[in-house]
Order: structure tokens, then sequence, then C-alpha cells
């Protein structure tokens, strides 16, 4: 018996009239396409604006003078642009791909796919050029201005419809763990987007309802795409079967239940009450529990395949994911521990905790996949140098930026509970956030070569010959 | 395992995003009520701080500032400067300011620091601060400010002259409020 995540034919979608030319926006995979590039070139504009406010932070002159590049504008555009744009629009074109596989189904509508990722794009931009102009909402997480924050969810219903419909309608019975993951995704993110971004509450009230979004963002929305698209990736990057689909049960169903409580860990000692932090403290910690489910079950998978990792760039971009994923998670449950958010809380050490979120799981995720769809889908040959250029580049800069700025952390931890302030330590950080640039630029680097590299495989194709990866994986899998 | 269709995981799916919303947005604001009722003595903004807090929050001063003081060690010297701030300080907060990062000082009682009552030098100080905050502090990562109007300077000055500004006019003495935490 063949399971299901091992079938990689691509569905070709049975048009609804067929005897007119199909626009370029309905081929099957199109949406995917769009998505997925538009992610990369997102991907690439955070990391520039990144780099900029990194040297800012040591060298506060740099581009001074112009209001809508002051470091006050650019950092929400860093993050609303790594959140919508880079993760959302690479993971969704990652969504778009799997969706018509997994459940053997031409995507119910590939038009709609395609014409929300443009309008997403001009979309994201007139908000991005919105918080420059000084229209910022002002609260992190909900800084797009008002129409282009509601568009967004409006846009999220399309895209949830599309990818629900396709499910729904569905060849396969059987739901593959990566479903259930985008499930999550897609069917509660209205409501907590609504509320973060259309709330008219005040003070505490205000603050608490402003975590519970972003978290919720972070953690239902990016989180399960990224590991949905893992679970579908991985298995076949190795070419055997996922390790356990009970352990796969219990790290879904664990994370759907304590991750959206764990919002309030952003206020921990804040002004809030007891509740808020009780809960979320307790729900942070229990995120140990899906954590471990993922470590062992992607561990278990990848175990004794070295010499695939050797081969392909591709799946070794997909285990920098799941370290960094498991690292991340571990870290973020160990600062929710009440005494030593006590002292890490404020500093540079959320800073490198995030960072190895999305820069050591949301990065190489994405390339992890966009690598996969060239070799397995397109069937083309990427360059093999400039793809290890950029494997190690990403790397030595995600050991970097985490260092540099968990050290800067701790040390901001001791020294305020001995008694120092953030002016005190001003000079002491000055060496870290110079290193922190200088790494931010490699990672920038490396990027810039792997965009080069997916131009040049696209637009100059190369067929891989017959013996790909990919007829070995068609031939010989089983679960 | 993999034979579970879509019907009942959407079904358990609602019901534990439920309980999360519930509990961490309906409970907080339905149960307590000091997180709805203002602090003793609290002050809403005036129209020009008000303006300044606009001001604030389009150049994303938050991003870098907390306005929170934690009954912790390592706020150890602002709670005994200024006491331990409380849900009711935020209510006339729209949108809040708790802020997640200190790259710089906590802002949360900067107007008893540069007071109303000092005139005109806190005043020049603060102002100045703004344009060339390297001026002062040769040290400083703070942006310069130095393309807001004056009236616009103006403003954001009477918004961190009011910050905590209200609690030295309460007559208990701050040790009482703080003693409860």
């Amino acid at each position: 018996m063949t399971s299901i995540q091992d079938r990689n034919n691509v569905v070709t979608a049975t048009l609804p009239r067929p005897n007119v030319e199909p626009l370029p926006i309905d081929l099957p995979d199109s949406a995917a396409q769009i998505w997925l590039y538009s992610g990369i070139f997102w991907m690439s504009i955070t990391m520039l604006i990144g780099v900029v406010e990194a040297i800012k932070l040591f060298y506060p002159e740099f581009l001074q003078g112009v209001p809508a590049l002051a470091y006050g504008r650019l950092r929400p555009v860093h993050i609303n642009i790594g959140l919508f744009g880079f993760m959302s629009m690479g993971y969704l074109g990652a969504t778009f791909y799997m969706v018509p596989r997994l459940t053997q189904t031409p995507l119910f509508s590939e038009r709609l796919g395609s014409l929300t990722a443009w309008f997403w794009n001009f979309n994201l931009l007139g908000g991005c050029m919105g918080i420059m102009m000084g229209f910022s909402k002002g609260k992190e997480y909900t800084e797009i201005p008002f129409p282009f924050d509601m568009t967004i969810g409006l846009l999220v219903i399309a895209i949830a419809g599309n990818l629900f419909s396709t499910i729904t309608l569905r060849q396969e019975r059987r739901v593959y763990v990566s479903l259930w993951y985008i499930l999550l995704a897609i069917i509660p993110f209205p409501i907590y987007y609504t509320l973060g971004n259309a709330s008219k509450f005040s003070g505490i009230e205000d603050a608490i309802i402003n975590w519970f979004y972003s978290h919720n963002l972070f953690g239902i929305w990016l989180t399960t795409l990224g590991l949905a698209t893992l679970y579908y990736m991985v298995p076949k990057q190795v070419n055997k079967p996922l390790y356990s689909h009970i352990v796969s049960f219990v790290g879904f169903w664990t994370l759907a239940a304590f991750y959206p409580w764990n919002g309030g860990h952003h206020v921990i000692w804040g002004p809030v009450p007891m509740w808020v932090m009780t809960a979320s403290v307790t729900a942070s910690i229990a995120m140990f529990i899906p954590t471990c489910a993922t470590m062992i079950n992607f561990g278990g998978t990848a175990w004794g395949t070295w010499e695939i990792m050797k081969r392909d760039i591709g799946y070794r971009f997909s285990l920098l994911a799941y370290v960094c994923y498991v690292g991340a998670s571990l870290w973020g449950t160990v600062l929710a521990v009440m005494s030593l958010n006590a002292m890490l809380h404020f500093t540079n050490m959320t800073i490198a905790h995030v960072h190895l979120g999305f820069l050591g799981f949301g990065v190489p995720g994405l390339i992890a996949f966009t690598y996969f769809y060239l070799e397995r889908s397109l069937k083309l040959k990427y360059s093999q140098n400039l793809a290890e250029w950029h494997f190690w580049l990403t790397m030595l800069g995600i050991i970097g930026y985490v260092v540099s700025m968990g050290i800067s952390g701790w040390m901001e931890g001791t020294a305020w509970e001995a008694g120092g302030s953030p002016q005190s330590t001003m000079l002491d950080r000055y060496p870290y956030h110079v290193a922190r640039a200088v790494s931010g630029l490699i990672v920038m680097a490396g990027q810039f070569l792997f965009v080069w590299n997916v131009y040049k495989t696209v637009n100059y194709p190369i067929n891989l010959p017959a013996t790909s990866p990919d007829a070995l994986e068609q031939s010989s899998v089983t679960s | 395992m993999r034979y579970i269709s879509v019907f009942p995981i959407v079904v358990i799916l609602s019901i534990l995003f439920g309980s999360a919303f519930t509990g961490l947005v309906i409970a907080p604001g339905v149960a307590s009520d000091v997180v709805r009722s203002p602090s003793v003595g609290l002050v809403a903004y005036s129209p020009t701080e008000a303006k300044g807090r606009k001001i604030y929050a389009r150049e994303g001063c938050v991003y870098c500032h907390s306005q929170q003081v934690r009954n912790v060690k390592a706020d150890e010297n602002l709670v005994a400067a200024f006491g331990v701030s409380k849900a009711g300080d935020y209510f006339y907060d729209l949108p809040h300011f708790l802020g997640t990062s200190r790259q710089g000082p906590d802002l949360s009682n900067e107007g008893r620091v540069w007071r109303r009552d000092i005139g005109q030098p806190a005043r020049d100080y603060l102002i100045g601060h703004f344009i060339n905050p390297r001026q002062y502090n040769p040290n400083s990562i703070m942006p310069a400010f130095d393309y807001l109007s004056t009236q616009e300077l103006s403003d954001l000055t009477d918004y961190i002259q009011s910050l905590g500004a209200w609690k030295d006019n309460v007559k208990e003495p701050l040790k009482v409020a703080t003693a409860g935490l």
C-alpha cells in the first residue's frame, strides 16, 4: 500500500471550457508559483531592511534625515513584510502546491489563487508605504493601516475558501498530517486577525488582545504552514515514510490545544491579571510536548540519511529548519519560565529567539521547499555550487546572529539584575550589534545567491536526467 | 490515524481555539474589574498630549522603549523610584504602549523625571534630545528626530511629560500601593 504523502504526480486541472485557450493564471500550479516567488522576493526585501536597521543600531547616523527610513518606521515594515510578505506568501505557495497533491484533486480555482496572490502583493506594498509615510496604527504586528489591514483579512477568507473547497472536494479520502496543519492555519485566522486589527479596546485589555492575536499569527498561522511543508517534504526527500503517524497525531493535537494560549507570555510580570500570566506560562511550558513530538518524528525520519544529506542541499535546508524549529520552540518554553523571564524579558534575548524562529526555521524551510520544487516538480537542475555557498552562508549567518544577540541578551539581563540600565550597557552592547549586522549581511548575501540561482534555473532551464530522485521515489516507496 | 476525516478535525479545532479565545480574550475583560477601571488619580490625556501620543506611535518609539515597571529584580531601581505599574494606569491608552524591548530606558515615569514644574529647562532638554540625542549622550543609539516640526516636538514633549506625572498628585504614599503586590 502506498502512503499518500508519497504520490507526487501533478494533477491537471479540468478547465470549465476546454475549447478556450487557458490564461496563464489558470494553468496548474500557477497560483503556487506566484505565491512562492513573491515570498522569495519579499524575503530578500525584509532582509535588506533588517540589515539597514541593524546598522542603524550601532551607527544611528546611517541614512539619517529621511523620515520614511527612520528606525522606528523601518522596523514595523521589516516585521510586516517578514510576516505577511515572506512567511505568509512563501508558505502559502507551498500550501497551494501541497493541497492539490495531497487531495489528488485540482485546486478549486487556480485563477482565484493567482489573483489573490497578486492582490496580496500590491496590498502589502500599499500597507508598507502607509507605515513609512507615518500612518502606522502603532501596535506591534497590527501596524498596517486601514484599509490595507482589512484587505488582508478578506484575502485570507478567499484563500481559505479556495483551499478548504479543494479539501472538501478531495479524491483522496485519507487526510495526511500536512492537511491537518493547513486546516488549523486557515480556519481561525480571520477571527483573530480581525479581532487584533479592528479592536477598539484600550489599556491592558488592548495589550492582552494584541498578544493573543500576534502569538496566534506565529503559532497557528506561520508555524503550522511551515510544519505542514516539512511534513510533506521530508519523507519525499529521504525517500521513506514518516517515522510515526501516532507521534504526529500527538504533536498536532497538543500544538492545537496549547499554542493559542501562549499569547500572554509576552506580558509575564506585566500589569495584567494573574490568570493571563498563569494560563500562558502553563501553555508555553506545555509546548514542550508538541516540540518533542516533532523532534522525535523528524529525527526518526531523518535517522541514517547522511548520504542524502551530503548530496541533496534542499534536504540539508529541511534539516536546518527542523533543528532550528526545535531549538526556537524549546528556547521559547525556557524563556516563559517566570524567573528567567524576569531577567531576560526586554533584552536582546527575545530578538535572538525570534530570529532563530524566522531566520532559522522560516528561511531554510522555504528554501528547502523551493529547491524541492525546482528539482522534483519542474525537474530542473539548479547550480550545485551556488547552492553549496548559499547553504554555508545561511548557516554561518544564522549562528552569528543568534549567538551574538543571545550573548548580548544574557549580558543585559545580568547587568540589569545587578542594578544596571539600558543606558549603562550601551557600550557593552556595541560589539554584539556590529556582529549582528555582519551576520545579517552574510545571510543576505547567501539569499541573493539563492535568488540568482532560482532565476537562472527557471529562465535558462537544464532538465534533469531520467534518473532523477523523483523516479526513484515513485518506484520504491511504501508505508 | 490517517483515516480521520475533515469534519471532526474542524469541530475539535474550533473547540480548542474557542477555549483559548474564551480564556485569554473574554475572561480577562469580563472577570477582572482591574482591567476595566482607571487607577485612582489617573488623568486623561489633554489634546496636545494626545497629539504627541500619535507622534510617539507614528515614529515607532514603542519598539525600543517599554512603558511598564515590573515587580522583578531587573527593575529594582525603577520600583524603588516609581513603584510597580498597575493595570488601571493604562486605562486611557489606545493603542497600548507596553512594549517588548528595551533598547532604551523605560519611559512609564518619564514625566516624573522631566517634571512640568521644572519649566523651560526640562522642555529644552527633551526637545534638544529629540533633535540630537548624541549631543547629550555620545553613546546613544536613538534616532535623531530632526525632521519633526516645532509643533510636533512640542506635542511630543507634552506627552512625554505626562507619563506617570499624575502619580505625584495621588495623596496616598506609593509604598502602600505597592506593598500589596
